[in-house]
C-alpha cells in the first residue's frame, strides 16, 4: 500500500515486522503497530483537546474579565443574564448528542465545561451582588458541586465531574491545590481533617457509582481526587504534634492503598502518589524534630534514595495495558 | 553492546516496548534492548525529580567548604548517575537523569565560579553561558530531549542579552533577534526531522525543538505583556509585522509538514505559532483585551467543533478519534485542567462585613464550622 506522507522519518517499522514473522505479535497488533507507526492511521485528538481547553480558558479568562470592569456599564442583571444565556447556548451540542442518543464528542464536552464553568462564574457574581444566601454564602459551592454532577452524570462528562468535585472540596475547605490544604501554622490539622473527610465522602461516592454504574467512566476521575485530597490531609495532619500520631499511619495506609491500587489496574500515577507522597509525609513529621541542619538535610537525602528505590521497584512490578 | 548507554538498535527495541505495552512479554524484548531498563513517563518524572533533589542535598550537607563544594557534589551525583547507568543498566529512568543533569550544572557552576569576575564573551556574562553548555551536554549524554530542550531555550534567551542581538534589535526592532533564532532552530530542527535518524532519542529531540521553541522564543520576544496594549512588546511597533510575517511563514511551514509527514511535533508548533500570532494581532488591532480573549477562545472552540466533525470519518487516516483507550499523561493533565479551571471561576469569600466566620480567604472555609 502506497504511504501517504513523506517515508523520510523515523520508523520502527523493521522490528514490528521481525517480531510479527517470529510469531511474538499477532496479525491484530502487528496491523495495529504498523499502521500507527507508518502514519497510515494518525489521530489528531491530543491538539484537538489542547485546543479546546485553550478556547474553554480564553473565553473564560474573558468573562472574569468582564465581571471585574464592566459592571457599571452593563448592569448585574444584564450580566447575569448574557451569561446564563451563553451557558445555554454552550450545552446545546451535549444536549443534541444526547437527544439523537450519542455520546457527547471531545469538543461537545468541552464546551459542555464551558456551560458548567459559566454557570458557576454567574452564580458566585449573582451571590456576590445580591448576597442571596448572606452569611451562608459558602452553601454555593455545595450547590455547584450538585449542580455540576447532576449534569455530569445527564452527559456522562469526567470533566464537568470534575468541576463538580472541586466544588466540593472548596465546600468542605480545601483548595485544589497540596498548597491550599497546607497552610503551616494555620489551623493546618483542622484543614488536614477536612481533606481527609472530603476525600471520604468522594470515597463512597464513588463506589456507589461504581455499584450502580460499573464500567463508569467516572472511577478514575473519583480515584484521583480522593487519592490527592487524603494525602494532603495525612500530611496536613503529619506537621503538628499531636495530631502527627494519626497523621503517620493514615499515611502509611493510604500509601499502601494507592501502591495496592496502581499495581491492581495498571495505573503509575498511583504509584508515584503512594511512594512521593508517603516521602514528603514522613519528611515532614520527622525532619523538624531533628537538630541540626546537616543531620536534617541527611535525613531528607535518606528519605529521597529509599523513596526513588521503592518507586523503582515498584513500577518493575506494573504491567502496562496494550496499544 | 555499550555499557554506556544503549546501542542504537537497543534504544529502538526499547522504543518497540514502549509502543507495544503489554502486548508483549517484558522478558521477549529484554534480551534484544540489550537489558536495559527504563520506566513510564509519570515514574521517570517523579525519579528524575527526587534525583535532582538528592543532588541538591549534598550540596547543602556538604556546605561550607567553598565552592569547592560544588564540584565535589556534583562529581558525586555523575558518579552516582553512572553506577546506576553501568551496574544497573538504568536508561530513560529518572533517578539517573536527574543526578546527571544536576550533577553536570553544579560542575559547571564551579566553573562559573572560578573564572574572572565579569568575565564577558560577545558582550554578556559567560556564567550563563557556561551552566547551558553543561545542561546542554548533560542532555546529550543521557539523550534527554527535555534536557537539551531546556538548554536550547536558555541559548536562544542568552543570544538575546548579547551585544550584537542588542545592536540588531535596535535597528529592527525590539526583542526580534530572539524570535529569529528561535524561528530558525526551529525551522533547522523541522528540516533535520525529514532525515531517519537510527536513535529514536535523536528523532525525539529535535520533535522538541519543533513544538517547543516557537512559542517559547514568542514568549521572550513578548514577555507576555503584549496583551496589554499600553505595554506592547515592540516599543514603537515597528517589529510588529515582522513577527507576524515570520510567525505566519513558521507556523504555515509546520502545519504542513506536520500533516505531511504525520508527525505531532510540528503540529504543536503550528499551535505554538498560531498562540503568538494571536498576541501580535491583539496589539494591531483596537480591542479591549476581554473582548479579544472571548473571540480568541470562540475561534478556537469552533475550529475544534469543526475539526472534530470533520474528522470523525477517518480522512486517509487522519482522524479526530483517539487511538487507544489506556488513560494517558494527558488524560491526568485533563482532569487537573478542568479542575484548576473550576477552581478559578468558584465563588470567592464574601467581603470582610459579612457575620460568616472562617474560610480562611479565597475558596475556602465552606460547609465547615469555620473556626481556625
Amino acid at each position: 500500500m502506497p504511504r501517504p506522507y513523506s517515508p523520510a522519518v523515523h520508523t520502527l517499522e523493521p522490528e514490528f515486522r521481525a517480531l510479527h514473522a517470529e510469531g511474538v505479535i499477532d496479525d491484530a497488533t502487528a496491523a495495529r503497530a504498523l499502521a500507527r507507526d507508518g502514519g497510515r492511521v494518525f489521530s489528531v485528538h491530543a491538539e484537538l483537546r489542547a485546543t479546546l481547553y485553550a478556547g474553554v480558558l480564553l473565553v473564560m479568562s474573558g468573562v472574569g474579565m468582564i465581571l471585574a470592569r464592566h459592571l457599571e456599564r452593563i448592569g448585574p442583571l444584564g450580566i447575569v443574564a448574557a451569561i446564563a444565556l451563553a451557558a445555554v447556548a454552550c450545552g446545546v451540542p451535549a444536549m443534541r448528542a444526547r437527544r439523537a442518543g450519542r455520546m457527547p464528542g471531545t469538543a461537545a464536552e468541552y464546551l459542555l465545561l464551558l456551560a458548567a464553568l459559566l454557570a458557576s462564574a454567574d452564580l458566585a457574581y449573582a451571590e456576590r451582588q445580591f448576597t442571596l444566601l448572606g452569611p451562608l454564602w459558602s452553601w454555593h459551592l455545595l450547590l455547584l458541586a450538585v449542580v455540576h454532577a447532576a449534569v455530569a452524570y445527564a452527559f456522562a462528562s469526567p470533566l464537568v465531574l470534575a468541576a463538580s468535585l472541586t466544588a466540593l472540596a472548596g465546600w468542605f475547605g480545601v483548595g485544589g491545590t497540596l498548597g491550599d490544604a497546607l497552610h503551616v501554622g494555620h489551623s493546618t490539622p483542622e484543614l488536614g481533617g477536612r481533606a481527609v473527610a472530603c476525600a471520604a465522602l468522594i470515597v463512597a461516592w464513588r463506589y456507589a457509582d461504581y455499584r450502580v454504574r460499573p464500567g463508569s467512566r467516572f472511577t478514575d476521575v473519583f480515584d484521583h481526587f480522593a487519592a490527592n485530597l487524603a494525602f494532603w490531609g495525612a500530611i496536613a495532619w503529619c506537621l503538628e504534634s499531636p495530631w502527627l500520631f494519626a497523621g503517620l499511619p493514615v499515611l502509611a495506609a493510604l500509601a499502601y492503598a494507592s501502591v495496592r491500587r496502581g499495581l491492581d489496574t495498571g495505573r503509575e500515577a498511583f504509584l508515584v502518589y503512594g511512594v512521593v507522597y508517603a516521602a514528603l509525609g514522613v519528611g515532614a513529621a520527622i525532619t523538624p524534630r531533628l537538630h541540626g541542619l546537616t543531620v536534617q538535610l541527611g535525613f531528607v537525602l535518606v528519605v529521597v534514595c529509599v523513596a526513588a528505590a521503592t518507586l523503582w521497584r515498584l513500577r518493575r512490578r506494573l504491567q502496562e495495558p496494550g496499544p | 553492546m555499550s555499557r554506556w548507554r544503549p546501542t542504537p538498535a537497543e534504544e529502538r527495541w526499547l522504543a518497540v516496548a514502549a509502543a507495544l505495552g503489554d502486548a508483549v512479554p517484558r522478558e521477549t524484548l529484554f534480551e534484544r534492548s540489550g537489558g536495559w531498563r527504563n520506566t513510564g513517563l509519570l515514574a521517570r518524572s517523579a525519579l528524575f525529580v527526587l534525583g535532582f533533589v538528592a543532588a541538591a542535598l549534598l550540596v547543602g550537607i556538604l556546605r561550607g567548604g567553598g565552592e569547592v563544594v560544588l564540584l565535589i557534589a556534583g562529581l558525586l551525583a555523575i558518579v552516582a548517575a553512572e553506577w546506576l547507568t553501568v551496574t544497573r543498566r538504568l536508561y530513560a529512568s529518572g533517578i539517573e537523569e536527574g543526578l546527571g543533569v544536576a550533577g553536570y550544572l553544579l560542575v559547571g557552576a564551579w566553573i562559573a565560579t572560578n573564572l574572572a569576575p565579569r568575565t564577558a564573551f560577545a558582550g554578556t556574562s559567560v556564567t550563563t553561558l557556561v551552566l547551558i553548555v553543561a545542561g546542554g551536554a548533560a542532555g546529550l549524554r543521557r539523550l534527554n530531549s527535555f534536557v537539551t530542550t531546556c538548554a536550547a531555550i536558555a541559548l536562544v534567551s542568552w543570544i538575546g542579552t548579547t551585544a550584537a542581538a542588542r545592536a540588531i534589535d535596535g535597528a529592527i526592532g525590539g526583542g526580534l533577534t530572539v524570535l529569529f533564532v528561535g524561528g530558525a532552530i526551529a525551522a533547522s530542527a523541522l528540516a533535520l526531522g525529514a532525515r531517519e535518524y537510527r536513535r529514536p532519542s535523536h528523532d525525539r529531540m529535535l520533535d522538541w525543538l519543533v513544538a517547543t521553541l516557537p512559542v517559547a522564543a514568542y514568549a521572550q520576544y513578548a514577555r507576555w505583556s503584549a496583551l496589554d496594549p499600553t505595554q506592547l512588546a515592540v516599543g514603537d511597533g515597528t517589529g510588529r509585522p515582522v513577527a507576524i510575517v515570520l510567525l505566519l511563514t513558521l507556523g504555515a511551514a509546520m502545519l504542513w509538514t506536520g500533516l505531511r509527514r504525520r508527525r505531532h511535533a510540528p503540529l504543536w508548533g503550528f499551535l505554538g505559532c498560531v498562540a503568538g500570532l494571536a498576541v501580535e494581532l491583539h496589539g494591531a488591532v483596537a480591542l479591549a483585551t476581554e473582548t479579544w480573549l472571548i473571540l480568541c477562545g470562540l475561534v478556537a472552540l469552533a475550529a475544534g467543533v469543526a475539526l472534530e466533525r470533520y474528522l470523525r470519518t477517518p480522512r486517509n487516516g487522519l482522524t479526530s478519534a483517539p487511538l487507544t483507550t489506556r488513560e494517558g499523561p494527558l488524560d491526568l493533565l485533563q482532569i487537573a485542567g478542568a479542575a484548576l479551571l473550576a477552581k478559578r471561576t468558584g465563588p470567592e469569600a464574601p467581603p470582610a462585613e459579612s457575620t460568616f466566620e472562617g474560610g480562611g480567604g479565597k475558596f475556602g472555609g465552606g460547609g465547615a464550622s469555620g473556626r481556625y
